[in-house]
């Protein structure tokens, strides 16, 4: 008898006040989080969706919904010699971007690193780039890379060289629409970096240099591979944004979709003019799904790759970082 | 008793909260006013009424959006039918995409409800009829016209020894009987005695010479393309290709060539009434001396190239109200004041007859009046099929940018290039 009375009571035995408190503390954490949670379906899952939904009919923009046609839309834009043409085009804006941007961005982020007088001015002056609106930035450069009456155009004169036909050649209009995109990116990026670089303890860096490692050799075996996470990150949200280009090239020349030839039509370019100009609505949401998937596999294979090359080098150091003495200025920062 | 207060406070914050989305909608009508908004596009010289409206309708006030580009207008119009909402009391449609917007027709009222039929008279019949749909709807209050004349540099012709005043120029290029052969052949002209091209793209001519005929990209159905096997078209393309190639063009693109108008690059410019506007723009505000003159002629014969309407959406607030400005913008009185603040024709034979004494200064103090009447004698509009001015953006355009460039040489290749490239756009 003492057993049971004295045993577990059973729980409808709780207080009202004791459950809302025991909900209070299982509830309450979700509910916190929720408000990204619920946005992130209104805006982000449920257009995601829709697309995959419209991608499966005939939808014509004005018109609306027609038949269900399955994957005939993802047939015919993979059939497109349009679509491979946008394809190509943009991965060879988004080489001629990411890869100089990045590669800048992580030597500024470097310089920045060191002791500098007026830090804090030369780190702002880096992002000022990333504040003016991309529009402004394609009005300039509009006037730079003007075949005829540009400053280039000008400079290539003074040599006797042939005018370079920015808005009508290949290869070239990449390099333009690149160049604008790195203009204002590469210091977005270098800030990343450089906050990365800043959480790298110096002494790491004083045990390094009393080993006698010169600052190339510091640059390459402790900066490096400690950044390493935020590489990945600004890869693949460079990768992202490079595969989505479309303000760049669309104000480069307004009246187009890419260019009169499709020169330098991206494959939202691509997108836009089937929605739009096209009105086919239900092959304009499966290149976006298209696109989607592209970005998928573009991120892991950017994953993939920056993860072997870094683990190699981070191996590279431990070792010899292992040998080192006993941190013997650990305690004078 | 704390759970009841809550309740009502929270009531009482979403009828607050209801009452300002209410009031959201009708704020204007606060003040007592109606605020219609209008978007139009390019040079359309509607603005150039708003105020008087204003000033005659104390309770309206006019809210005005005027887009670079018919292209731009054209996407913005498109997406927001497709969205169902957020279109302009009043859109301005051009002539090139009516036919697409006819085929969802409803997303605009019919204007007869709001007594168009009664001045139907007052316009050209073909561009009344222009803005009707197949079930008899009027979805569009025509507003300017685009009879073509030549633009051309007085200065440039006069200095490389050819006639330079507009009726001489109109009479050598061969007046009522103008081909598009003497055409190059003065062209040849003024290239071997000034050493420049004559033009600055082929574009602009052969969308004029398109234009011109009966049936243009589209048989008269609208439905059935007329372009392969088109033998007519296909011999003037392969002429134009033939002219540029023999140094007639300035290897410049069809727009936005303002720089390479001042720096004397190329004398002459298919010039629709829109384009007088266009061309003047190029040069600071005030300018008569550029050298630009206007001559009554075009190489083939009169043709109508472009022209808007004012369509009420279906979707506004104030159709009342918005109908009858869309029909007072598009009387003649007001298309005489649109022609003379920017060069778009007027589409009503009143609107016609009031600016027949006009003359613009910046083209030499050229009688534009006068010489668009004479221009658009005889004009049909053609009847337009829905991917028209996707086949003029997408298909010729690029093709002809390419024979500029010098990527294309010879003409037969040219048609069988736009042929394969029209066939990947529309065919499938």
């Amino acid at each position: 008898m003492a057993l049971t009375t004295t045993g577990h009571r059973p729980p409808a035995a709780l207080t009202f006040k004791q459950k809302m408190a025991r909900l209070d503390y299982k509830a309450s954490p979700y509910l916190y989080v929720a408000p990204f949670f619920i946005l992130f379906a209104l805006i982000g899952i449920f257009p995601i969706a829709y697309t995959l939904n419209v991608s499966v009919y005939e939808w014509h923009l004005l018109k609306g919904q027609g038949d269900f046609v399955g994957i005939a839309n993802f047939q015919a834009v993979l059939g497109d010699p349009f679509f491979w043409n946008a394809f190509g085009n943009t991965i060879s804006i988004f080489l001629l971007s990411a890869i100089p941007q990045l590669v800048v961005a992580t030597g500024i982020a470097a310089l920045l690193d060191q002791a500098l007088r007026w830090r804090t001015f030369w780190r702002m002056s880096i992002l000022l780039p990333y504040i003016v609106a991309p529009v402004a930035v394609s009005v300039i450069f509009l006037q730079i890379f003007n075949q005829y009456h540009g400053p280039v155009a000008g400079l290539l004169e003074s040599f006797g060289l042939d005018p370079i036909r920015w808005a009508f050649d290949v290869f070239p209009s990449h390099v333009a629409i690149a160049s604008m995109v790195n203009w204002r990116w590469t210091g977005y990026n270098a800030l990343i970096l450089l906050a990365a670089m800043q959480a790298i303890p110096r002494d790491v860096y004083e045990s390094a240099a009393l080993d006698g490692a010169s600052k190339v050799r510091r640059f390459w075996s402790i900066t490096i591979p400690m950044i390493r996470p935020t590489l990945i990150f600004v890869v693949i949200t460079a990768t992202i944004g490079g595969l989505q280009i479309f303000t760049e090239p669309k104000l480069f020349d307004g009246r187009t979709n890419g260019g009169g030839d499709r020169q330098f039509q991206t494959i939202v370019l691509y997108l836009y003019e089937l929605a739009f100009p096209r009105r086919d609505f239900g092959r304009a949401a499966a290149t976006a799904w298209i696109l989607f998937i592209i970005i998928i596999l573009a991120g892991l294979i950017n994953y993939a790759i920056t993860r072997a090359i870094r683990t190699n080098e981070v191996r590279a150091v431990k070792i010899p970082a292992g040998a080192l003495p006993q941190n013997t200025f650990g305690g004078r920062k | 008793m704390a759970n009841s207060r809550r309740t009502i406070a929270a009531s009482i914050a979403a009828a607050a909260a209801l009452a300002l989305v209410a009031t959201g909608c009708s704020a204007s009508g606060d003040s007592g006013k109606t605020t219609l908004s209008i978007t139009t596009f390019g040079t359309m010289g509607v603005d150039a009424n708003y105020e008087k409206y204003m000033e005659e309708n104390p309770d309206i006030i006019i809210e005005a959006t005027n887009l670079e580009g018919g292209g731009a207008a054209r996407d913005d119009a498109y997406a927001k039918i497709a969205a169902g909402t957020g279109l302009s009391d009043i859109v301005a449609i051009e002539e090139g995409w009516l036919g697409s917007i006819q085929e969802v027709a409803g997303s605009f009222v019919d204007l007869r409800d709001y007594g168009i039929e009664d001045q139907a008279d007052t316009w050209l019949d073909w561009k009344y009829e222009q803005g009707t749909d197949a079930d008899g709807r009027v979805i569009g209050a025509g507003l300017d016209i685009g009879p073509q004349g030549i633009c051309y540099r007085g200065d440039l012709f006069a200095a490389a020894g050819l006639p330079s005043e507009r009726t001489e120029v109109a009479e050598y290029l061969g007046g009522d009987d103008a081909t598009w052969e003497r055409f190059y052949e003065v062209g040849q002209e003024y290239l071997a005695a000034s050493g420049k091209a004559f033009w600055h793209s082929p574009r602009f001519f052969w969308n004029s010479f398109v234009n011109q005929q009966d049936e243009g990209y589209y048989k008269a159905d609208g439905e059935t393309l007329n372009i392969e096997g088109n033998n007519v078209l296909k011999e003037h393309f392969v002429g134009l290709v033939e002219a540029e190639m023999s140094g007639l063009g300035a290897k410049l693109p069809g727009w936005d060539v303002g720089p390479e108008a001042k720096e004397d690059k190329f004398a002459t410019y298919m010039c629709p009434s829109w384009m007088l506007g266009i061309v003047q723009g190029y040069y600071d505000a005030g300018t008569t001396d550029s050298g630009w003159d206007f001559a009554d002629v075009l190489p083939g014969g009169a043709a109508n190239w472009g022209g808007a309407f004012l369509g009420v959406a279906d979707s506004s607030q104030h159709k009342e109200e918005a109908a009858k400005l869309a029909l007072w913008l598009a009387a003649p009185a007001q298309q005489a004041a649109s022609f003379e603040l920017a060069g778009p024709y007027p589409s009503t034979i009143e609107g016609q007859e009031l600016v027949n004494d006009t003359t613009n200064e910046f083209f030499n103090s050229a009688p534009v009046g006068e010489i668009f009447a004479a221009r658009s004698e005889g004009v049909v509009a053609q009847v337009k099929g829905p991917e028209d001015s996707n086949i003029q953006d997408n298909v010729f355009g690029p093709i002809l940018d390419r024979v500029s460039q010098g990527e294309i040489t010879d003409g037969e290749t040219a048609w069988k290039e736009a042929l394969t490239l029209l066939d990947q756009l529309v065919g499938s």
